[in-house]
């Protein structure tokens, strides 16, 4: 960090007189305990105690404790955490516990311009929003891309990346070579990661889930349809899909990836560092990347987008400190050192950074897809919405259902949700 | 043996015998008629306490109609609603069906296991006793562990199991194949359990029956299933309930292994309450679940157990 | 007690003994197969453990083990399973056996009825009670802290306790207590000096069984703790790390470490425990 760049920071620190008579020995951050945290717990939170002499207590579990350890402290007004780290999907119930952040990004801007909130990508800025408030900083933001063996291609004699659903559909049918690879990979696991690995096709054919305003359910709609008939027809029909993809959630995509098991797939951006290094992957430095297809043509293209937020609650009495380090935290300093021990941020300075570009890859292409991603919904319905989808999916890929049977039984099931919804609130 | 535990009793007793003055008496024997309530006592409370407050707190919140949004106790009433749902669910239902289908094919297959290693275990040879040792390990092993070793091993490029088996099978990724991994692994871990259960049977069973029986010329195979069996059967109940509570609401491997999928093929009544409650975030919903599944769980043991006294009595 | 002796020949009963150790090895082996595998797996590094065929002869690395010591959370997390487990273990054991000795001596009100709850409780889903207990914990103030871990520990094993320790107390000979009633003994110095001293081998095995219930346990320990007082498999769950793949490595060789205490403890103790579970259940 340039010693400019400290300098104005602590500057910032101690324009605060205010704040120096309630200072707190410690905030309490509560997020989950994925491995991008490593530039927030060992850099940005020894510069902050050394500013401001106060500690950061990470509290950094599994996904399921804590959402349920959010749920019920928030839920119950305690003032017991100061930062807290949410993801996309739970902004919709999380909402009523935070003010407007749009007003502590512009206390954070007057005192800090260089800050500069408009730094952050426009899909960002949505994804921390529900219900038209923003309510928090965003702080990763991931999203789904292709990823190509470039060699592969080149190979098959394909001079431009596939631009449409059917293009996509025979650069996979060229490239498959069985057993050793195959033509495409996807999350065949009934679990989360299906989602992410279905919601491109829905969204890049003109589908959607939910009509959330009107209460419309438009999963099982043509374009749905289409969508998952192209996506399950990689495994059903032209089985060009690896057999084990059926076992496939997150980290086993990452693994097939790294066996070279397939030419092509659509998964998280930040995977392709990991995919493309040649240390940890048979198939390192052979990937290039491109946003998805759309269905008949390429302005189609949109993709889901999910990340994490940094929020800080009504009921905290440290709210100015929680800001500071927030500031810090998503300064263009820290979130560039962040991007490179393992995140994804949602800055475009960063994430279009010739040097990010040159030696991560996959950045530009991220940041232009984040511009028309759809966030993963936020209303609290929705997570109930997305475990029904995975069994009708899960059925598709296995050939019980075709795709109509399956998005009419979604269907028939999220009436069943909503209406139980509707009833209970 | 008798003389040990003489003297054990007689060092007891001079141990115990202060003497006491008349006032302190009287507060002696009250105290000492109290003795089964401050016995008993301390598990009671923490029963109610850490136990059965959550219970009811659950039972409460199944009966309400609770959003995420809210606070924990702003939900409103809403009768029976939760239950219909669930009753109402073709999932759930289901998932009821799946549940008690697995719970008898991995405790049947856990049983005739366990007594197969426990009359191994059973034999006068030397050095079986190791044998019995290294047995128990796989019970020892925390469950999330062994799944996770389990996944390994099933996995379709890496695995060992393909490797050996010389097929290239997708173990977790087809409905009858996951639903078989499931139940093997389950069964790995538990199949020690029974058979030391089962053991300590054998081990008790007198021998006067199985000498007469050698006298009058039985074979090997008729003594077993007309003496040894008979013999062992209050072993083997009590295995058999204990291994059905638990295989009703087993939980840590099928999470990790498959967690519900391929199409809802492992989807157990617990995977499905967990799904309700952490996932969809349907509070009440997956306490109405839990309580269906506690009401299940109680109804097979009562079931059980009048049969076999019916069957006793007869 | 062997009831598949029988007279035969020397030879047959060679080949009958061999045979029984083959099928003894032969299941030993299939048992503890995966706990070797995950140890060869701690041992391996990253693309060892995905070398396609699967690698029986390698040169092993200790990488993921300093990996694991490296890290300054995992002495920490060490010491809060020691704690939590020998505190949920002493504390099931102290509630635990008087109670049982009540319900194996003494007919009392309610007896009945509690030994169904402690059913009960053997029967409930663990998850059903999760959230409404971290609920109760955080409204007294208990959350994040390692009594909280203790006491929901405690109210899973100490039916357990109750279930076994009964059974050990039916076996003991009334007139042991007997006699020493009538010597004069209170009822508090029989249980401490006459009974307790008798039935250690129950202690034994039911505290082997708590400690095993307590130090594998994840999902309360995941909610219930903070990242100063959580527990072993709490950490091991770090290494799996949500959308960005699993650390095999230092997942199996925390994973390791984290079963190596109990096996080593039930390795030592395993006479008692097969007879206490032998012992508590039949009467149950």
């Amino acid at each position: 960090m340039k010693r400019r760049d400290l300098l104005a920071g602590t500057a910032a620190v101690l324009a605060m007189p205010a704040l120096a008579q309630n200072k707190p020995d410690k905030l309490v951050y509560v997020g989950d305990n994925g491995p991008w945290h490593w530039a927030m717990v060992e850099e940005v939170a020894p510069e902050f105690e050394k500013q401001t002499g106060i500690k950061i207590d990470f509290t950094l579990l599994p996904v399921d404790p804590w959402r349920a350890r959010l749920k019920t402290e928030l839920n119950s007004g305690s003032s017991g955490i100061d930062i807290v780290q949410f993801s996309v999907g739970m902004a919709g119930w999380i909402s009523p516990h935070f003010d407007d952040h749009e007003e502590f990004a512009a206390k954070i801007m007057a005192r800090d311009p260089e800050w500069d909130w408009n730094d952050f990508l426009a899909g960002s800025k949505k994804a921390a929003t529900y219900d038209g408030r923003t309510i928090g900083i965003p702080y990763r933001i991931t999203t789904g891309i292709m990823h190509y063996q470039k060699y592969l291609l080149d190979q098959a004699g394909i001079t431009r990346l596939p631009e449409t659903f059917e293009e996509l559909r025979q650069a996979a049918i060229a490239l498959n070579h069985p057993p050793e690879r195959y033509g495409f990979g996807l999350n065949g696991r009934q679990g989360a990661a299906m989602y992410s690995s279905f919601s491109p096709w829905l969204y890049s054919a003109g589908g959607d889930a939910v009509d959330f305003k009107t209460g419309e359910i438009l999963i099982n709609h043509p374009e749905a349809v289409a969508a998952l008939e192209f996506w399950s027809g990689f495994v059903t029909k032209d089985k060009i899909v690896p057999p084990e993809a059926m076992t496939w959630d997150f980290e086993e995509i990452v693994a097939g990836g790294q066996s070279d098991r397939y030419a092509i797939v659509e998964t998280f951006a930040p995977y392709g560092t990991l995919i493309n290094d040649p240390k940890l992957s048979k198939s390192g430095g052979k990937w290039i990347w491109d946003t998805v297809p759309g269905k008949t043509e390429k302005s189609q293209s949109k993709t889901w987008v999910d990340g994490h937020s940094l929020g800080i609650p009504k009921y905290t009495k440290n709210k100015d400190w929680s800001l500071e380090f927030i500031r810090l935290a998503c300064s263009k300093q820290y979130m560039r050192r962040s991007m490179i021990r393992g995140n994804a941020p949602p800055r475009g300075s960063v994430l279009r950074d010739p040097e990010m570009v040159r030696s991560i890859g996959w950045t530009e292409v991220a940041a232009k897809a984040i511009e028309t991603g759809v966030p993963t919904p936020a209303d609290p319905v929705f997570q109930a919405l997305e475990v029904s989808l995975r069994s009708g999916l899960s059925q598709t890929l296995i050939g019980e259902k075709t795709p109509k049977q399956a998005l009419d039984g979604v269907a028939d099931d999220w009436r069943r949700i909503m209406r139980r919804a509707a009833n209970l609130r | 043996m008798g003389g040990t535990t003489t003297t054990a009793v007689q060092a007891g007793l001079t141990a115990a015998k202060p003497a006491r003055p008349a006032r302190a008496a009287i507060r002696g024997r009250w105290l000492d008629r109290q003795f089964i309530t401050f016995a008993v006592m301390p598990t009671t409370l923490l029963m109610l306490c850490v136990f059965g407050l959550p219970l009811v707190f659950s039972g409460f919140l199944s009966f309400q109609g609770w959003a995420p949004e809210l606070g924990l106790f702003d939900g409103k009433f809403v009768g029976t609603a939760n239950y219909e749902d669930l009753l109402t669910d073709p999932d759930f239902i289901g998932s009821v069906r799946l549940t008690l289908i697995y719970t008898v094919v991995t405790v049947s297959a856990e049983l005739i296991c366990g007594l197969g290693i426990a009359l191994l275990l059973n034999i006068d040879l030397p050095y079986i006793a190791i044998f019995r040792t290294f047995l128990i390990v796989p019970m020892m092993i925390t469950p999330v562990v062994a799944a996770f070793c389990w996944k390994l091993l099933l996995d379709p490029d890496h695995g060992v199991i393909n490797y050996w088996i010389g097929e290239h099978i997708v173990w977790l990724g087809r409905p009858d194949t996951a639903l078989f991994a499931v139940a093997l692994v389950n069964v790995w871990q538990n199949a020690p359990y029974v058979s030391i259960l089962l053991l300590a049977g054998l081990r008790s069973l007198p021998h006067e029956p199985v000498e007469a029986a050698r006298i009058d010329g039985a074979s090997t195979w008729q003594m077993f299933r007309h003496i040894t069996l008979p013999l062992l059967r209050p072993y083997i109940l009590v295995a058999l309930l204990l291994r059905t509570i638990f295989e009703f609401r087993a939980f840590d491997n099928i999470y990790v292994l498959t967690s519900g999928g391929p199409a809802n093929a492992t989807m157990t009544l617990s995977q499905f309450t967990y799904l309700c409650s952490f996932v969809r975030f349907d509070l009440s919903l997956g306490a109405a679940a839990s309580w269906l599944m506690l009401l299940m769980s109680m109804l097979l043991c009562l079931v059980f157990m009048s049969t076999v006294r019916r069957r006793d009595a007869s | 007690m062997a009831a598949l002796n029988y007279v035969g020949s020397r030879r047959s009963k060679l080949l009958f003994a061999s045979s029984v150790y083959a099928a003894l090895i032969a299941l030993t082996f299939a048992f503890l197969f995966p706990l070797l595998w995950i140890i060869g797996l701690s041992l391996k590094t990253r693309l060892q453990v995905f070398a396609n065929p699967p690698l029986f002869v390698w040169w092993p690395t200790w990488e993921n083990y300093a990996a694991v010591f490296g890290r300054a959370d995992f002495l920490q997390a060490f010491i809060n399973s020691l704690l939590v487990s020998s505190g949920a273990v002493s504390l099931s054991l102290l509630v635990g056996v008087p109670a049982a000795y009540a319900f194996a001596r003494f007919p009392f009100f309610g007896r009945n009825f509690l030994f169904f709850g402690l059913l009960a409780m053997r029967m409930l889903p663990p998850i059903a009670v999760l959230v409404p207990m971290y609920v109760l914990f955080s409204k007294i103030g208990l959350t994040t802290t390692r009594s909280s871990v203790i006491l929901a520990y405690s109210t899973f094993s100490l039916p357990l306790v109750v279930w076994i320790m009964r059974g050990f107390f039916e076996d003991l000979p009334r007139e042991l207590e007997e006699s020493a009633w009538v010597d004069g003994a209170s009822r508090y110095q029989t249980f401490f000096y006459v009974v307790l001293p008798l039935i250690r081998p129950g202690l034994v095995a039911a505290s082997i069984l708590c400690l095993q219930l307590a130090w594998n346990d994840f999902l309360f320990a995941a909610v219930l703790t903070n990242n100063a007082t959580r527990t072993l498999p709490v950490l091991m769950a770090a290494f799996s790390g949500g959308d960005t793949g699993v650390d095999w490595g230092g997942m199996t060789a925390s994973g390791v470490l984290v079963i190596l205490p109990v096996i080593v403890f039930s390795f030592l103790a395993q006479r008692h425990l097969v007879a206490g579970l032998s012992s508590g259940a039949v009467k149950g």
